[in-house]
């Protein structure tokens, strides 16, 4: 086994160290001079006043799932189970019907997201042949009370809005 | 055996069977030389130049390998640089009007198309011009949707309607880009094979409304099958899938290579007879209609079988051979009278020549190698002095009409175990539920006295017992598989010296067998 052996330097062995009090000063110090500075002038504040004051989420940050529609307000997805397929987490359950509308042959009856079991990967958004799920939502806190509330029917995946702008989606790299 | 002659394949010696074509021939020593239109069931038809191999020194050099019969000294060239450029001219060919709209098409997963193009083609596409648009979705009928975007014109689907089926119904008509697979104007499919086309279409022109849209093949589960649906025991694959949160069904049965048996189809009926095994299925033990245990309907039933003076046993003949022994030791062991009276299992008339058999049940003929009685003149007699009827899955109400029934059954306690719900088991005393033939592994014997085994392939989110068991939890001797074994060997001289696992996939001829003599 020739693993690279590193000594570390053991540090709080000097007198000074040792004497424990002196060192506990030179750190409230530091605690106390950040404490004054802040009470000030707080406009150096290093935090954001979450939730108050939001993040700003770039485009391509993968929030939770939707489902995208045609103008006309129809679901995209043709259920060829390509995202499905792809997950790696195994979360979504889709179940095809026949289309009647003549947009494509087939479309889901059902299409459930896990968001318990998701693990945001954003693989399906890859899989999708037709552009029809995207984790461009914006929704990167994803709270309830309940479990039953994190599983996702295609109604409100479909009824979920996109947060920026094709163009801006586009640009995105996606 | 049959001769074996010696050929080169890109120069390498391989020794193959005489007298079949190069597909075949060297298909079995697996070197796969792809092709379309060719089908073992069907024959050569030479068509989709798909399967062109060049023969080095040879006139002409350029062969169609499924017309060619292999040779002693053949020199056959598959990677050629020439071969390759043809395959993938030939594939090109194929993609010019191909939809590409494999996301929805349920053949993706096992498409020829999609298979050659990825191993010999895999390149783009040069064509700028549109498309030719044809007909996306036409009803054949018997359940069969073709579409004509995707269809490569091999000609199977028409080459098995006028060889097997002999009814011709499809055709190809019109001449180059404007041929397409159709039938004659108001004449829809009409024979009962006529789902085989779709397994037989290499691309997934051909479509099975049953099936269509339920699942992409990928996510099934091939698990090999004997077909209960008739005597004729088809080799089937039982293609199942377990959804997440959700239970193990049967999503298709597709039939399965058995010369000796079934050869390359099986007919519709059995096709979606897996329904019965999804559908309408018993799962609740039930004592006097009241929900109750396993345990306690068992020591219901011994308790009944105990002050009884006269059981009766009815035993189905669906019931497997391991089945049959065990339900008959168990007969034996309580001094019950046995009947497998299932004169309801018989369409008379409604078989043909080829796979179809009147008899609708897989292992009458097992039946009768236990010598177990069928007629309908004992069973009656004895069930009019019975006072406990013990049904091991037989459905009575296919013999007797339900009034019939009611009456026959008027005084007498039932204990019904069936995997199915029928008018008896509403009628039962106490009602077990039985596992399926997709659940269990058994033995059956065929019309044609060939014995065949199957293995389990549905492993149930709630597994149910299969009728030997319960069987031997009733008080029956036989406990184990080994015992079973062991009585059958007994009865089957042909099993003798063989072991479970030695039974070869095809099946044992039992008329082959120096025990031509065991069926009485």
């Amino acid at each position: 086994m020739g693993a690279e052996v590193k000594t570390m330097i053991r540090k709080g062995s000097s007198l000074r160290e040792r004497l424990y009090l002196i060192e506990i000063f030179v750190g409230m110090a530091t605690t106390f001079r950040h404490f004054l500075r802040n009470l000030l002038d707080n406009s150096k504040l290093y935090v954001r006043h979450y939730p108050e004051v939001e993040p700003e989420i770039p485009v391509r940050w993968r929030g939770r799932h939707r489902l995208t529609s045609h103008d006309d307000g129809t679901v995209k997805c043709v259920a060829c189970f390509m995202c499905q397929t792809n997950c790696p987490a195994n979360c979504i359950m889709i179940e095809a019907e026949e289309r009647l509308d003549g947009k494509a042959e087939k479309m889901p009856k059902r299409f459930t997201i896990d968001l318990l079991e998701c693990i945001y990967c954003g693989y399906c958004v890859e899989a999708c042949p037709v552009d029809a799920i995207r984790m461009d939502s914006g929704i990167y806190s994803v709270t309830d009370n309940n479990r039953e509330s994190f599983v996702l029917g295609i109604q409100e995946l479909l009824e979920t809005p996109g947060a920026f702008s094709e163009e801006d989606y586009k640009k995105g790299g996606a | 055996m049959s001769d074996m002659v010696k050929l080169f394949v890109n120069g390498v010696e391989v020794e193959v069977e005489a007298g079949k074509n190069l597909i075949d021939a060297v298909g079995a020593v697996g070197i796969e030389i792809p092709h379309l239109c060719y089908h073992p069931a069907l024959g050569a038809d030479g068509n989709c130049r798909m399967c062109l191999v060049g023969i080095e020194d040879g006139r002409p050099p350029l062969v169609p390998a499924c017309k060619t019969p292999a040779q002693e000294g053949m020199k056959v060239l598959l990677d050629a640089e020439h071969i390759k450029k043809i395959q993938r001219d030939v594939m090109e060919l194929e993609l010019i009007n191909h939809p590409i709209d494999c996301p929805v098409c349920d053949q993706a997963g096992e498409c020829s198309l999609q298979d050659y193009y990825m191993d010999y083609d895999q390149r783009e596409s040069r064509m700028t011009v549109a498309q030719v648009n044809k007909n996306k979705k036409m009803d054949f009928g018997c359940g069969v949707v073709h579409d004509q975007e995707r269809c490569v014109l091999c000609g199977r689907c028409v080459r098995f309607c006028r060889e097997i089926t002999k009814t011709g119904e499809l055709g190809i008509i019109n001449r180059t880009d404007e041929s397409r697979v159709n039938i004659f104007p108001g004449r829809p499919l009409e024979n009962r094979y006529a789902v085989n086309v779709v397994d037989l279409c290499p691309v997934g022109a051909m479509t099975s409304s049953d099936f269509r849209f339920q699942q992409r093949v990928w996510f099934l589960k091939k698990s090999p099958g004997i077909c209960h649906g008739c005597s004729k025991g088809c080799n089937i694959t039982i293609d199942h899938n377990r959804q997440k949160y959700e239970d193990d069904i049967i999503y298709r049965l597709r039939p399965r290579l058995n010369q000796q048996v079934n050869g390359y189809f099986m007919c519709d009926e059995g096709r979606l007879s897996y329904k019965q095994q999804n559908e309408n299925r018993v799962t609740q033990v039930l004592i006097d209609k009241s929900e109750a245990s396993i345990n306690d309907a068992i020591q219901s039933c011994l308790a009944k079988i105990e002050n009884s003076s006269s059981p009766l046993i009815l035993v189905s003949p669906n019931c497997s051979l391991e089945q049959l022994v065990a339900i008959k030791a168990l007969a034996d062991q309580i001094d019950a009278p046995i009947s497998g009276y299932s004169d309801g299992y018989i369409k008379a008339g409604d078989g043909d020549d080829y796979l179809i058999q009147d008899d609708k049940s897989a292992n009458r003929a097992g039946l009768n190698l236990l010598e177990i009685d069928t007629t309908k003149a004992k069973f009656e007699e004895r069930l009019a002095t019975a006072d406990l009827l013990i049904n091991f899955d037989n459905d009575l109400s296919l013999s007797y009409s339900d009034t019939e029934l009611k009456e026959m059954l008027s005084d007498t306690v039932i204990i019904a175990l069936s995997s199915q719900k029928n008018y008896l088991t509403d009628l039962a005393n106490i009602l077990i539920p039985l596992a399926a033939y997709s659940e269990y592994a058994g033995s059956l014997i065929n019309c044609d006295n060939i014995l065949q085994t199957f293995d389990k392939a549905l492993s149930k989110n709630a597994p149910l017992d299969d009728a030997a068991i319960v069987a031997a939890k009733l008080g029956g001797p036989m406990k184990n598989a080994t015992d079973i074994f062991c009585e059958l060997q007994k009865l089957i001289p042909a099993l003798s010296n063989t072991e479970l696992q030695n039974i070869p996939a095809e099946g044992l001829n039992l008329n082959n067998s120096e025990a031509s003599n065991v069926t009485a």
